[in-house]
């Protein structure tokens, strides 16, 4: 009798989670934490009771239901993509003016992106369905993102032609003057400088996406350490800008003390006054 | 006999075990209670601790700690959880599943990486608004107005989770490995009060060393007490820093490292093979230490070695400063424990000079260190309690108790300590010879046989060499199947980030007064910033590294004019040259 009491109990706890209640911000707020936690059980349940608890096509709506399709689509282990595509359908078909909805065709593109292990993504169509969002949306942040996307692909393929014509379009987005973003363009022109050859405009380029760097004005924690190098041996190796090199060395050595590419910086420095006094002497000897 | 009893006498037979077990239970569950009310009084303020240093050191350096906070905190008692090592994170998963964790975790350890962070995820406070805001402790000192973060030696790296972008922890101690030796025996064997700081020397003192006999066991002396554990720390620390100055040869991308791609191409094109001095004196040097170890030193534990160098069998052992009290406590009136550097060989060595530049590069990342679980009744004391830890005061003073570095700058170090100073400029190593599976398997079994001798360098490297090179772009291929999966997990992660960033958004366009809104707006800013870095660091680069990576591994031969990465090419030779002959006529111009 007590074991069937103990057991009757257990198996009550195991039931299904009760519903959860209250309002459709608040639980769409709760959805996300839980989403941050990897709690997608949890996740799931508060984003289906706000959706539930809001009308179809209004701005709650829609944020929940992203929520939901967000969760479905990226959680593991338990995901249902297909499950997904359908939500984020839901939302463009109910809600076509929401502010999720560009996120929402950045979602369905970046499922046709971020194929399974194993298999290819359809470039052609990833590439027209970036190209449509940046169309529909432009100056919206996911339309920007989507360009970062395709042009990283268009990059990829490290051939002369299709690196021209990115940096093209790179230089145009950065002459659009709003700040988001312009650090990671300026870098991927970087990448079309080295398969185009182009070093001195590889070094400008590394240059001003330093300079353009975003920081979190909660999280001063940001490194330039590596960046200094970067940009050290470039001028160095590929520029033969020696004084941007000393600089850029001597910031590291300065501001990062500990790093681990110091002693190579000082490595550098001497290995540059020793070439400069060996050339100066040939010179003079002429 | 009664009934009654006979069906007591039933019942007892038939439930012995059961109400055996009960009956220790309950046992044990009132020698808990009864403990604990003993150490934490009615009233007070109770700090669970929970961590896996089972060193006697540790426990008392946290007692004496504990003690002195009570000075000014009477009412908080700390009670510490001292969890073996092998139990450790089971026993961590337990506490936080059930909801009775320790107010304070010692975190980061004994569990893989990705478990912890999912941990710190669900588990733990954040701490980020602590670590950017000076630590009161350190009042009246030269780090009163220092951020907590900047008070470590580290800056907090340590401490900080990228993928949270949050500190985590307090990180209280640093850690570095040395030689420890036996003083009396060193001296009694020959006849030397220092400890040997060059290589050549360090080899003849061994020479020396193993050419003497043990009186009580009729043996020699053995050198070196090694162990499949401790030959790591030769090779870090001492043989593999040789292979640094591969770095001008396969370096491609210049980043200052080698990795398993650049060397495998290196190979494939002929600029590296094994006999390139940095590689050939790292595995000749390997042999020559390990020559001085006990036979069959590969199939023995950490402890065995122990055992050896604490019975006076072997004059020297590597070892972390986590060992070096009890090490020091072990030998207390039996011999003297001393500590010395690796020594390296001089630049001007016969054999070694052309590969030696300097020692070992020692990041200075601290351990030892402690989150907060969210389930803590009491997480502002608990976490006043790590401030005070991490004070400048408090931090050497439990390192000095626990014999620990401590990891707060202008800290004083243990004397015995000062050998362990981290070397903040260096070298390191750049040895890479696996793509993946196969090649893993080959170069284990090359390198053991190498290792105890069963084969010379010439056919190790005979060996290995083709294998490498025929299997090695299957296994690099075979290892980069999944190279999307990292993009998929950073797309997870990124949602979250913007989810939360339009919540504030939404947030700040509900506030209702002018401050609320100002504050709200710095928010969403903030998080959208987070969410932008994020993306332009992680998601937009894997399609490029991967492309340039299989770019670089299926390449069979050097472009036409190559020069090694840090060489200069003729283009740039020209260019300084011409600035210099005009720098020159500038200077000569009246």
């Amino acid at each position: 009798m007590l074991l069937a009491g103990f057991l009757a109990l257990g198996l009550s706890a195991c039931g299904p989670k009760a519903e959860k209640t209250g309002e459709a911000p608040a639980l769409i707020g709760e959805g996300w934490t839980k989403y941050r936690l990897s709690e997608f059980h949890d996740a799931q349940l508060a984003f289906e009771a706000a959706r539930a608890g809001s009308q179809k096509g209004s701005d709650d709506w829609a944020m929940a239901t992203y929520g939901l399709a967000t969760t479905w689509d990226l959680r593991r282990p338990g995901e249902d993509p297909r499950k997904a595509t359908g939500l984020y359908r839901e939302i463009l078909d109910a809600a076509p003016d929401s502010p999720m909805t560009p996120w929402t065709e950045l979602a369905l593109v970046r499922q046709q992106h971020l194929v399974p292990v194993g298999q290819e993504p359809d470039y052609k169509a990833v590439n027209a369905a970036y190209k449509r969002i940046m169309d529909k949306f432009p100056g919206h942040l996911a339309a920007k993102e989507a360009f970062l996307y395709l042009e990283s692909i268009q990059l990829a393929k490290l051939e002369p032609k299709t690196s021209r014509q990115s940096e093209k379009r790179l230089l145009d987005f950065i002459s659009g003057g709003k700040p988001e973003f312009l650090s990671p363009a300026w870098s991927l022109l970087t990448v079309a400088y080295v398969t185009l050859g182009e070093q001195e405009k590889r070094l400008e380029a590394e240059l001003k996406s330093l300079e353009l760097t975003e920081v979190d004005p909660s999280d001063p924690f940001i490194e330039f350490g590596g960046r200094y190098w970067n940009i050290a041996t470039i001028a160095e190796f590929e520029v033969g800008d020696f004084a941007l090199a000393r600089k850029y060395y001597q910031l590291l050595i300065d501001k990062y003390p500990t790093d681990i590419h110091v002693h190579g910086c000082k490595q550098a420095l001497k290995r540059m006054d020793a070439l400069e006094a060996k050339l100066r002497a040939e010179e003079e000897a002429k | 006999m009664p009934d009654f009893l006979k069906s007591s006498l039933s019942f007892l037979r038939t439930y012995f075990a059961l109400l055996v077990v009960f009956a220790v239970f309950v046992w044990s569950a009132w020698v808990i209670a009864t403990f604990r009310a003993q150490q934490t009084p009615p009233g007070t303020v109770v700090i669970r601790l929970g961590h896996w240093q089972l060193e006697a050191s540790v426990r008392e350096g946290i007692d004496e700690m504990a003690r002195e906070y009570r000075k000014t905190h009477p009412n908080v008692v700390v009670v510490q959880d001292a969890i073996p090592e092998g139990t450790y994170g089971q026993w961590v998963s337990t506490q936080l599943m059930g909801g009775t964790a320790p107010d304070i975790m010692q975190a980061g350890g004994m569990l893989p990486a990705n478990i912890w962070l999912s941990y710190f995820n669900r588990y733990f406070l954040p701490l980020s608004r602590y670590a950017n805001a000076p630590n009161p402790y350190n009042a009246g000192t030269e780090l009163a107005d220092v951020p907590f973060r900047k008070t470590h030696k580290d800056g907090m790296k340590t401490a900080y989770v990228t993928e949270m972008q949050e500190y985590m922890t307090v990180p209280l101690s640093l850690f570095g490995v040395r030689i420890f030796y036996n003083k009396d025996l060193l001296k009694k064997l020959t006849g030397r009060d220092e400890a040997p700081r060059d290589y050549r020397e360090f080899l003849a003192v061994c020479e020396q060393i193993r050419s003497a006999t043990n009186a009580a066991s009729g043996q020699p002396y053995i050198p070196i007490a090694g162990s499949a554990y401790h030959f790591g720390h030769w090779d870090g620390m001492m043989f593999s820093p040789l292979t640094y100055g591969a770095i001008r040869r396969a370096d491609f991308n210049r980043d200052g490292f080698v990795g398993n791609d650049e060397t495998f191409v290196a190979f494939k094109t002929g600029l590296l093979d094994f006999h390139y001095p940095p590689f050939k004196l790292w595995l000749q040097m390997l042999r020559e230490v390990t020559d001085y170890f006990q036979v069959g030193y590969t199939g023995l534990g950490r402890d065995e070695a122990v055992f050896l160098f604490a019975q006076q069998r072997a004059v020297f052992m590597t070892t972390g400063t986590w060992d070096a009290r009890s090490l020091q406590e072990q030998a207390k009136d039996q011999f003297e424990v001393g500590i010395m550097d690796f020594p390296i060989p001089s630049r001007d060595d016969p054999v070694y000079g052309e590969v030696v530049e300097g020692r070992i590069y020692e990041s200075p990342g601290g351990g030892f260190q402690f989150g907060v679980s969210r389930t803590s009744k009491n997480p502002d004391v608990a976490i006043d309690f790590l401030l005070f830890l991490a004070s400048q005061k408090g931090n050497e003073k439990i390192n000095r108790i626990i014999g620990w570095i401590p990891a707060i700058v202008g800290t004083e170090l243990d004397p015995f300590l000062k050998a362990f100073e981290p070397h903040l400029e260096g070298i390191y190593g750049n040895v890479n010879f696996t793509l993946g599976g196969n090649t893993a398997v080959a170069w284990g079994q090359q390198y053991s046989l190498y290792q105890v001798n069963q084969i010379s360098f010439e056919d190790f490297a005979k060996t290995y060499t083709p294998f490498y090179l025929k299997e090695g772009l299957k296994d690099f291929l075979e290892q980069q199947r999944d190279w999307r999966r990292g993009m998929q997990r950073n797309e997870q992660y990124l949602a979250g980030i913007r989810g939360r960033a339009i919540l504030a958004d939404q947030a700040a366009a509900a506030a209702q007064t002018p401050e609320e809104k100002s504050a709200a707006e710095l928010d969403a800013e903030s998080a959208w910033i987070r969410y932008r870095a994020i993306t332009a660091s992680r998601q937009v680069w894997d399609e490029l590294n991967h492309a340039r990576q299989m770019d670089l591994v299926n390449r069979d031969k050097l472009p036409e004019g190559f020069v090694g990465p840090y060489e200069y090419s003729p283009r740039v030779l020209e260019k300084v040259r011409q600035r210099i002959r005009a720098g020159q006529k500038a200077e000569a111009a009246p």
